[in-house]
C-alpha cells in the first residue's frame, strides 16, 4: 500500500514539479538561514557566517538533485520536459516543422498504406470459427505453370479419400437473371456450392435452413438460399419467404432459407444454389471450373493433410498419365482463392519474402526523408550549441543531451505519424472503394487500418526520430563540443563535416535522378486524369450483354456451341434493332469490350510480299509477332464513336466472316482495322494496307502455336481512341457479327445526353427477348470512365505529387540549412573582408561557392544516373522524352537551390564589420 | 570535525529509521534541527551531509509516515516542520523490531568463535 501510494505520488510529481520545486528551494533557503544564525551566534560576522553556512551545508544544487531523484521518476520527469521542449521547438522553428514534418508524414503515409493494403490481402485472418483451419486445395499444372480449375473428378476423389480434411466442398460462381413475380429482372451473382460450405462456415441460417446434401442430387427440387440483403430489399424481410418460388434465368427455385447479415461465404456471395455437377458427364480436366475448400479435421495438421493430398495426387498421376502427369494438388490458405494476389505457383514463403522486400524498400523512403530532416535538425542544433554546452557544463551527460534531441525529434515524428496515418487511411479507403467498384471485396478483407498498421507507423516514427534526432545529436555532442565552450555565443563550434557534405550531394543527385521519372509519370497521370476520351462519352449508354451458358459434356459440345452462338446472335440482333427504334437513339453498336478496356493479345503480322498457301505460317523473316490490344467490333463501331479513318476503308459486315488462309485474306475480303499507334509501334510506319494479321493467343503467355483464328487483311487505319489513357496502345480491331463473340458490350449513342429511363428500357427489352439474356452494368459511358481506374489514377496522382513536393522541399530546405550554416560560421571572416573594403559580390561568391559546388556535383551525378537509367531501359522510362524532361528537372533543382541559398547569402552581405568583429 | 576513520557510514535505509525515531521522541522538527540532533546524539561520528537528509524526508512524506508544515522557529524564521504521523509511528515500531532482530543476528554471527 505504502509502495503504491509512493509510486503514485512520484508519478504525480512528474507533472506537478513546479510547486514541489519552489517548496524545496524555500526549505533549503530556510535551512541555510538557520545555519547562518547559528554561526552568527557563535560570533562570526554576517558575511563569514553566510559563507560558513554554505560550506557546512554542502552542494545546494546537488542536494536538490538528490531530492528530485527521490521525489519523482527522474527519467520520466526529464522526458516530459523534453517533450514539452520539443513541442515548443516546433513552434519556434515552423519552417523545419513544416518541411520535415510533411516529408515524414508523406513517407509514413506511403509505408503505412502499403503495409495496410499488402498485409490485409496477403495475411488476412478468416473471420470464421477456427478460420485458421480452413484451407483451399489448388490443382497446379507444373507444365503450364498455372492452376487447373476443371477438377470435378478429382474433387470427388478427394472428398471420398482424404481423412485429414472434413467439410470438403466446392463452389463456382455463376450469374443469372433474378426474376421475382412483379419485379424487374436483375442480374445476380450466385454461388453454386456444395452443402458442406455451410457446415464448414459454421454459420446457421437466420430463417429456414441452409443447403443440405440431399439438395445436391440431380433429381432433387431446385432450391435457393437467400442472402440477408436480398431478403431485406427484395422480400421486405418477410419471415414467410421460405417456400416461395423465384426464377433464376429459366429455372424456378424454391427458397429454403435466409442467411444472416454479413454472411458472404465463400467469397462475396449472397445467393446460394446447390452444386450438382456430375463428374460422370465430363472427361477428366473437362467440365466446370470449380474451387475446392475444406477444414482440417480435428487433430489433423496441415502437414498431414498435405502429405495425404500429395499421395493421392501421385496415385492419380500414375493412373491417368495423359491428364494428370503434371498435376499436383496442394493445400493453400483459403484466402488465396481471391485473385488479387495469386500465389502464381510460388511457395508461401517466396511471396512473403517478396512482400517483406517491397516493404523494406517502401520503408527506405522514410530513411531518405529522415536523413534529410537530420541535416535540418543538425543545422538547427548548431544554432543551439550554446544551450547544449551550458547544459554539459552543468553536468548533463552526453546521453542526456542525445535523449533530449531524440525526444524533440520524436515529437515531430509523432505528429508526422498521426498525419501520415490519416493520409494512409484516406488512401486505403479510396483504394478499397476503387476495388469495390470492380466487384465486392471478399468478406475477410476489412478495408482500413489495423492495429498492426499503427504499430508499424509507430516503429517508423521512432526510426525517423532516431535518424533525425539521435544522429545529429551524436555528431553535435562529439569531441568538438568541448572546444565549443571556448567559443560560446558564436556558431563556430560545429562544422558540417564530410558526412553531411556527402549526404547533401547524394540527396541532390537522388532528387535529380529520381525526379525526372516522377515528374514525367506524374505529368502523364495528370494528363490522363484531365484528358477527355476524345468523343462525347456522355451521349453513350453502355451495358454488358450475355446469356446463361451451360457447360456441355464433350459429346454435345460442338452442337451446343453452334446452337448457343446462333441463339445469342439472334437475340443480339433483335436487341440492337429494337433499341435503334427507340426515340433519340442515333447508333447502336457492340464490341467485345468497351473502348479503353481492350484485351491484350498476341498477333502475327505477315508482311512478306506474298505467301503461298503451302506455307501457312510464312517464313520467319516475313512474320512479325507482337503483343497488342484487341477489340472485336461490330461494323458500325467506328461510325458510332466518330473515330476518324486515316486511310483505307471502313469495316463491312462481310469482313466478319471467319478468317481466311494466308495470302488469301485480302482476296476473300476479310478485313481488319488497326490504329495509328499500331502502325507506328508495331509496323514501324510501314504501309499497313494489305498486310495480313492473325490472332495467335489471347494473352501474352499463350504459345504462338495455338492458332485460334485465320488471317485478316488490314484494310484501314483509324485514329487512336479513346484519348484519355496514359499513352495510346497499339490496337487491332477485328470484325465481329452478332453471335461470333460472347459476352458483348453494347453501346447506345443518343442524339443528346443519354436519359436515365433508357437503362430500364434496355433491361426490359433484353428480358422480354429471353429470361436467360442478362444485361449488366448499364451505365453512361462517361460514368464508366470516371469510375474504377480513374479513382486509382487520382490516388496515384496525389501520391506522386506529394512525394515530388516533399522531395523538392526537403532538397531546398537542406540547401537552405547548409547556406545558413556556412554564412553563420563565416560571419567573422565576412566582417573582416568587408571592413578591408572587399567587393560584396566577391564575398557573396565565396559564401555560395561551396553550396553551389555541392549543388552542381549533385546535379551532374544525378543527371548522369538518370541518363544511364533511361539508356538502360531503352527509353522506356520517359518514353523518349528524356531530352526535354532531364534539363527541365535540372533547371527546377538548380532554381530551387539558388532560391534557397539567396536568403542566407543576403544575410551574409548584411553582416556589419563592427558587429562581426566584436563577437568573441 | 571527526577524522575519516571515525565516520560511521549510514546503512541503506537506516536513515529513515533514525529520522522517524528522532521525530517520535523530540516532536516536530525542521530539517536543520534534525541534522543538528543527529550530529549531537552521535557526538559527530554520524557525519551527515546536510543535503542527504532531503531525499529521506520526501521519501518518508510520500510514504505518509511524516507530514511537513510551514511554521515559525523560535528565532521567528520560517521553516518546514516535520511531524510523525500515526502510520509513521506504526512503521517505526515495525522497523525498530526488524532492526533489533537484524542487529542481534549480526551480533550472534560476529560473536561466534572462529575456527
Amino acid at each position: 500500500m505504502t509502495t503504491v501510494r509512493r509510486a503514485l505520488l512520484r508519478l504525480l510529481a512528474v507533472f506537478r514539479g513546479g510547486r514541489a520545486e519552489a517548496d524545496l528551494a524555500r526549505e533549503i533557503e530556510a535551512h541555510l538561514q538557520l545555519l547562518e544564525d547559528t554561526f552568527v551566534a557563535r560570533g562570526l560576522p554576517a558575511d563569514e557566517a553566510r559563507l560558513a553556512a554554505r560550506r557546512a551545508f554542502g552542494g545546494v544544487e546537488q542536494a536538490k538533485e538528490h531530492q528530485r531523484d527521490t521525489r519523482s521518476f527522474r527519467w520520466l520527469d526529464d522526458s516530459w520536459l523534453d517533450l514539452k521542449l520539443g513541442a515548443r521547438m516546433l513552434v519556434k522553428y515552423p519552417g523545419l516543422a513544416l518541411v520535415g514534418g510533411m516529408g515524414m508524414a508523406v513517407a509514413i503515409a506511403i509505408g503505412a498504406g502499403f503495409f495496410a493494403v499488402s498485409y490485409s490481402y496477403v495475411y488476412p485472418t478468416l473471420p470464421l470459427d477456427e478460420g485458421d483451419r480452413v484451407v483451399a486445395i489448388e490443382h497446379w499444372d507444373t507444365g503450364a505453370q498455372r492452376q487447373e480449375f476443371r477438377s470435378l473428378h478429382d474433387f470427388v476423389l478427394w472428398r471420398d479419400q482424404l481423412r485429414s480434411l472434413t467439410d470438403l466442398g466446392a463452389f463456382r460462381t455463376i450469374r443469372r437473371n433474378l426474376i421475382v413475380p412483379g419485379g424487374p429482372a436483375e442480374p445476380v451473382t450466385i454461388a453454386e456450392m456444395t452443402a458442406s460450405g455451410f457446415t464448414l462456415a459454421r454459420v446457421p441460417a437466420l430463417v429456414g435452413r441452409p443447403l443440405v446434401e440431399s439438395d445436391e442430387r440431380a433429381d432433387a427440387p431446385a432450391v435457393v438460399v437467400l442472402g440477408h440483403e436480398m431478403w431485406r430489399t427484395r422480400f421486405a424481410s418477410d419471415a414467410s419467404v421460405v417456400g416461395r418460388d423465384i426464377r433464376l434465368g429459366d429455372t424456378v427455385h424454391t427458397v429454403v432459407g435466409v442467411m444472416p447479415e454479413r454472411f458472404t461465404f465463400p467469397v462475396t456471395h449472397r445467393l446460394w444454389v446447390p452444386l450438382r455437377a456430375d463428374p460422370s458427364e465430363y472427361e477428366r480436366r473437362e467440365g466446370p471450373a470449380i474451387r475446392v475448400f475444406a477444414r482440417l479435421a480435428h487433430g489433423a495438421t496441415r502437414e498431414q493433410a498435405h502429405a495425404e493430398l500429395a499421395a493421392i495426387g501421385q496415385r492419380a498421376a500414375a493412373a491417368f498419365p495423359t491428364t494428370h502427369e503434371q498435376l499436383r494438388p496442394r493445400l493453400v490458405p483459403y484466402t488465396s482463392i481471391y485473385g488479387v494476389i495469386s500465389s502464381g505457383g510460388m511457395d508461401g514463403w517466396q511471396l512473403q519474402w517478396q512482400l517483406h522486400l517491397m516493404q523494406f524498400f517502401v520503408s527506405l523512403i522514410l530513411v531518405l526523408v529522415g536523413a534529410n530532416v537530420a541535416i535540418l535538425v543538425y543545422a538547427r542544433t548548431a544554432t543551439r550549441l550554446g544551450e547544449l554546452t551550458v547544459r554539459t557544463a552543468l553536468g548533463a551527460t552526453r546521453r542526456r543531451i542525445v535523449a533530449q534531441l531524440f525526444l524533440e525529434a520524436l515529437v515531430l515524428a509523432a505528429l508526422a505519424a498521426a498525419v501520415g496515418l490519416l493520409l494512409a487511411h484516406i488512401g486505403v479507403m479510396h483504394l478499397s472503394a476503387a476495388l469495390s467498384d470492380a466487384g465486392d471485396l471478399p468478406f475477410w478483407i476489412e478495408p482500413g487500418l489495423s492495429a498492426g498498421v499503427f504499430v508499424y507507423a509507430a516503429g517508423l516514427a521512432i526510426l525517423a526520430a532516431v535518424l533525425a534526432g539521435v544522429v545529429p545529436a551524436l555528431q553535435a555532442t562529439g569531441r568538438r563540443l568541448r572546444p565549443a565552450l571556448l567559443h560560446l555565443g558564436s556558431s563556430t563550434g560545429l562544422h558540417l563535416g564530410r558526412t553531411w557534405t556527402v549526404l547533401i550531394v547524394v540527396q541532390v543527385a537522388l532528387a535529380v535522378a529520381v525526379l525526372p521519372e516522377i515528374v514525367f509519370t506524374g505529368w502523364e497521370w495528370v494528363r490522363a486524369g484531365l484528358a477527355t476520351p476524345g468523343f462525347a462519352a456522355e451521349k453513350f449508354l453502355t451495358s454488358g450483354v450475355e446469356m446463361d451458358r451451360e457447360i456441355p459434356s464433350r459429346a454435345g459440345a460442338d452442337a451446343y456451341e453452334r446452337e448457343f452462338a446462333s441463339r445469342f446472335g439472334d437475340h443480339l440482333t433483335d436487341l440492337v434493332r429494337r433499341l435503334e427504334a427507340e426515340p433519340g437513339v442515333s447508333h447502336v453498336t457492340f464490341a467485345s469490350r468497351l473502348p479503353g478496356d481492350e484485351a491484350t493479345a498476341r498477333v502475327e503480322i505477315n508482311h512478306g510480299a506474298h505467301l503461298t498457301p503451302s506455307s501457312p505460317g510464312g517464313s520467319v523473316a516475313d512474320v512479325l509477332t507482337a503483343d497488342v490490344r484487341l477489340l472485336h467490333v461490330d461494323a458500325h463501331f467506328f461510325d458510332a464513336f466518330d473515330v476518324p479513318l486515316l486511310t483505307g476503308r471502313r469495316l463491312a459486315r462481310r469482313d466478319a466472316d471467319s478468317g481466311a488462309a494466308a495470302g488469301d485474306a485480302a482476296a476473300a475480303g476479310r478485313g481488319a482495322i488497326v490504329n495509328r499507334a499500331f502502325v507506328q509501334r508495331v509496323l514501324l510506319d510501314m504501309n499497313p494496307l494489305g498486310l495480313e494479321v492473325r490472332l495467335v493467343g489471347h494473352d501474352r503467355e499463350s504459345a504462338p502455336d495455338r492458332t485460334v483464328a485465320g488471317w485478316h487483311a488490314i484494310v484501314g487505319v483509324v485514329e487512336d481512341f479513346p484519348t484519355h489513357r496514359l499513352k495510346p496502345e497499339a490496337t487491332l480491331y477485328l470484325p465481329a457479327s452478332p453471335g461470333q463473340i460472347h459476352p458483348v458490350m453494347l453501346a447506345v449513342r443518343m442524339r443528346a445526353a443519354a436519359p436515365a429511363t433508357l437503362a430500364d428500357r434496355l433491361r426490359n427489352i433484353a428480358t422480354s427477348l429471353d429470361p436467360t439474356v442478362r444485361v449488366h452494368e448499364v451505365l453512361p459511358l462517361d460514368e464508366v470512365y470516371r469510375q474504377g481506374e480513374q479513382r486509382i489514377v487520382r490516388l496515384g496522382v496525389v501520391t506522386i505529387a506529394a512525394v515530388t513536393l516533399s522531395v523538392l522541399l526537403l532538397s531546398a530546405a537542406g540547401i537552405y540549412a547548409l547556406m545558413s550554416f556556412t554564412v553563420a560560421r563565416r560571419r567573422r571572416e565576412i566582417g573582416i573582408r568587408a571592413a578591408l573594403g572587399a567587393d560584396p559580390r566577391h564575398i557573396l561568391a565565396s559564401i555560395v561557392s561551396r553550396a553551389f559546388w555541392q549543388l552542381a556535383s549533385g546535379v551532374v551525378i544525378g543527371l548522369t544516373a538518370a541518363a544511364l537509367l533511361e539508356t538502360a531501359s531503352d527509353g522506356g522510362l520517359m518514353d523518349g522524352h528524356a531530352r526535354v524532361v532531364l534539363p527541365v528537372v535540372a533547371a527546377i533543382v538548380l532554381t530551387v537551390g539558388v532560391l534557397a541559398a539567396c536568403g542566407p547569402a543576403r544575410r551574409g552581405l548584411r553582416v556589419q564589420p563592427i558587429d562581426a568583429l566584436r563577437e568573441p | 570535525m571527526s577524522s575519516e576513520g571515525d565516520r560511521v557510514a549510514l546503512l541503506q535505509g537506516t536513515l529513515d529509521l533514525i529520522v522517524l525515531r528522532a521525530l517520535s521522541t523530540m516532536g516536530p522538527l525542521h530539517a536543520y534541527a534534525l541534522a543538528s540532533r543527529l550530529a549531537q546524539v552521535s557526538e559527530h561520528p554520524l557525519s551527515l551531509n546536510q543535503g542527504t537528509l532531503y531525499p529521506a524526508l520526501i521519501r518518508l512524506e510520500q510514504k505518509g509516515w511524516i507530514k511537513g508544515a510551514w511554521q515559525k522557529t523560535e528565532n521567528n524564521r520560517d521553516a518546514k516542520f516535520y511531524a510523525i504521523t500515526k502510520a509513521g509511528a506504526r512503521a517505526l515500531t515495525r522497523q525498530t523490531a526488524r532492526w533489533r532482530r537484524l542487529a542481534s543476528l549480526v551480533d550472534t554471527l560476529l560473536l561466534e568463535p572462529g575456527p
